[in-house]
């Protein structure tokens, strides 16, 4: 259905995204997963027509798009990261709008407004001005506007940046039943590991502008196959103890944060006795040493050194 | 278009508390300041040295002087004032003669006598008539003498001269400086505020909705700048129609003329607003400069005081690409200086170019940097 080919954008010298390969096929859910600053947004604003990439090509159903976007733009919905739209009007007046935008009117446009109303489960705030919405309804009519012509596309920015668990639980439902009951195609961005995983039949993983894996979340966990990820939990780490992890040529890779140390070790290899004499020889208490069952973020850690979230 | 369009309507009526505001404020900087009398006529102290003078032609004449008040007070009150320094001159004024009572040589003092010398010549003037008649009795004397003031008052023809004026003469009327350059100044806001949102709305995304739907770029650049240019224009009609209307300034019979002079101004400032949101990358960038533009013009522009006045050509030459100047040049022409059309042509031109120039950049600046 779409395919991005070689698709690179450079501003000034930098280059935002480097040679991007990827491609939705039909009543996908498709993860594009990546920490702030991965060049995610600019492909998705290339991929959706809004940015000339400098390099490479989008094809939708086999066509070139870059210099006729109007197909593609017929039959795709863009939900932003940022909440676009217009807060002085209310809930059913935003969808009013952008429904008339898309050239819908009269009866079809109230049909449509009501519809996407109750989807969005804002029925009963319809007529209430959306900057009195909690930052959640605010998400949820921001997904609605992109419903409202029916796309077959919708692409979702990290639509659920910045709001309650109970907000991101009802996204991602109304996410799942878009594609479920109404066959919508849906590319879903974002930096939560977790949402990409329960969504998405496959995923993309970027990181500073490149693709650094891609394929079904089981083919991308298998990157992991012959590793596994160990949690280390103490009070306190000294640097003598961190010197030891990293000094430690069975380890293959350290991550440090405040309360944790992620190893990453070959599978074969029993660490625990190593790790006790560390900590005996550093002098610190260890409170916990976990064995992880390999997640996207581990992926992600293994493939980069940093957390998603970093 | 349409949609986009109805949508801004709604919300200026959901909020239209900015164009209030500048409305408010025009209106009130207008007849605050214009209405204080900064232009007052000169206040003469004379005083009757023969009896009757007061109640004579010479009376009546200085009476009706446009340019000074002539104060009637006793002879030690007008040489009091004068020794206190609160007056220019005095006059002390005779049966046939006069005597204008000066501490320095001043222009003012050559004007002072001129307006007086013009009374006692008309009163000659009156005398010879009466004398030449066959009047004999007082009663005779005054009988001609309204007959005459009658006849002066209902002429059997009437003579209009006109003259050419140089661009160095210039006139002052402080109740349309103060009109036109508060207006026009105020409106500034109301029109930069109202094409803000479009750089709102490209931060925000909205902007990238709209460029996704069938409607067109310049379906969207239409519709705001439609709604900004009506807004301003709104504004403007609403102070004038008060000025006109409440307050009962007549627009020296040009008030529909000046109503329509305006859109070109209005155009001006719309472009000159997509100028400055298209340079500008933030609300708060925007909201520094915009003051900072608009004062400056008003004060090079002759908003705050007649252009006419100021002497540094440097801030003369800069005046010449400030919409300002010619909106005031424009609205003094048609209302003050009472020229016809094409003599207001020059403004009305550069006013038009300078909106198309400040539009096409501003646009191509907003286009090509995809803020």
């Amino acid at each position: 259905m779409l395919e991005l080919v070689d698709l690179s954008k450079k501003f000034k010298q930098m280059y935002a995204v480097k040679n991007l390969n990827m491609f939705i096929e039909k009543g996908e859910i498709v993860g594009l997963l990546g920490p702030n600053g991965a060049g995610k947004s600019t492909a998705i604003s290339m991929l959706s027509s809004l940015v000339e990439p400098t390099e490479g090509d989008v094809r939708f159903n086999n066509k070139s798009i870059i210099k006729n976007p109007a197909p593609l733009r017929k039959v795709i919905g863009v939900v932003p990261q940022e909440i676009a739209l217009y807060e002085d009007l209310t809930a059913e007046e935003n969808l009013q709008f952008f429904g008339r935008i898309y050239r819908l009117k009269g009866e079809a446009l109230k049909r449509k407004v009501d519809e996407v109303l109750e989807q969005i489960g804002l029925t009963d705030r319809r007529k209430d001005i959306v900057k009195t919405f909690s930052g959640g309804m605010k998400r949820r009519l921001n997904i609605g506007v992109a419903m409202l012509h029916e796309p077959e596309l919708i692409i979702m920015d990290e639509p659920t940046v910045g709001i309650d668990p109970q907000s991101r639980n009802y996204i991602l439902e109304t996410v799942k039943r878009l594609n479920q009951e109404k066959q919508m195609t849906v590319l879903y961005t974002s930096h939560y590991m977790e949402e990409v995983e329960y969504l998405c039949d496959r995923i993309y993983i970027m990181d500073k502008g490149n693709m650094i894996a891609s394929g079904t979340k089981d083919e991308i966990k298998r990157i992991l196959s012959a590793e596994k990820t160990i949690l280390i939990q103490a009070d306190f780490w000294n640097d003598k103890f961190i010197n030891l992890l990293n000094d430690n040529p069975t380890i293959n890779r350290v991550i440090i944060t405040e309360k944790e140390i992620t190893i990453i070790v070959s599978k074969e290899i029993n660490i625990f006795p190593m790790l006790i004499k560390m900590a005996e020889d550093a002098k610190i208490e260890l409170n916990s040493v976990d064995i992880k069952t390999p997640t996207l973020e581990d992926v992600f850690l293994h493939l980069t050194g940093r957390a998603l979230r970093d | 278009m349409i949609g986009i369009f109805q949508t801004k309507i709604r919300m200026f009526i959901r909020s239209p508390w900015v164009f209030v505001m500048m409305t408010a404020m025009s209106i009130g900087f207008a007849l605050i300041i214009g209405g204080t009398g900064a232009y007052t006529a000169i206040t003469i102290p004379v005083y009757s040295a023969s009896e009757g003078i007061q109640n004579s032609v010479i009376g009546d004449i200085l009476e009706d002087s446009d340019v000074y008040t002539f104060e009637w007070l006793s002879e030690k009150e007008v040489l009091n004032r004068l020794s206190n320094n609160k007056a220019e001159a005095g006059v002390a004024l005779h049966e046939d003669d006069f005597q204008l009572i000066v501490g320095v040589e001043t222009p003012t003092s050559k004007i002072i006598e001129q307006t007086i010398e013009g009374a006692y010549a008309k009163k000659a003037q009156f005398e010879q008539i009466v004398d030449a008649s066959d009047a004999a009795t007082v009663a005779e004397r005054e009988a001609i003498l309204d007959e005459l003031q009658v006849s002066i008052e209902s002429p059997v023809f009437t003579i209009e001269s006109s003259s050419f004026r140089g661009t160095d003469a210039f006139i002052y009327d402080n109740t349309f400086q103060t009109l036109f350059g508060f207006t026009l100044f105020f409106v500034i806001y109301t029109i930069a505020y109202n094409v803000l949102p479009i750089l709102v709305e490209k931060k925000e995304g909205i902007w990238d909705r709209v460029i996704l739907s069938p409607v067109k770029k310049w379906e969207m650049y239409i519709a705001n700048l439609l709604y900004s240019f009506l807004v301003g224009y709104l504004q403007i009609v609403i102070i004038f129609s008060v000025f006109r209307y409440i307050v009962g300034v007549d627009f020296q019979g040009r008030f529909i003329e000046t109503l329509l002079l305006m859109s070109v101004y209005v155009f001006a400032i719309v472009s000159l607003s997509i100028l400055l949101t298209a340079i500008v990358k933030t609300v708060a960038q925007f909201n520094a400069i915009l003051p900072i533009v608009a004062v400056s013009s008003a004060m090079i522009g002759g908003a705050y005081w007649p252009i006419e006045i100021v002497e540094s050509q440097f801030l003369l030459t800069l005046s010449k690409v400030n919409p300002i100047t010619y909106g005031m040049e424009m609205l003094n022409g048609a209302v003050v200086y009472q020229y016809p059309l094409q003599e207001l042509l020059f403004p009305i031109s550069i006013l038009f170019l300078m909106g198309v120039v400040f539009m096409g950049v501003g646009i191509h600046l907003m286009e090509r940097r995809h803020i």
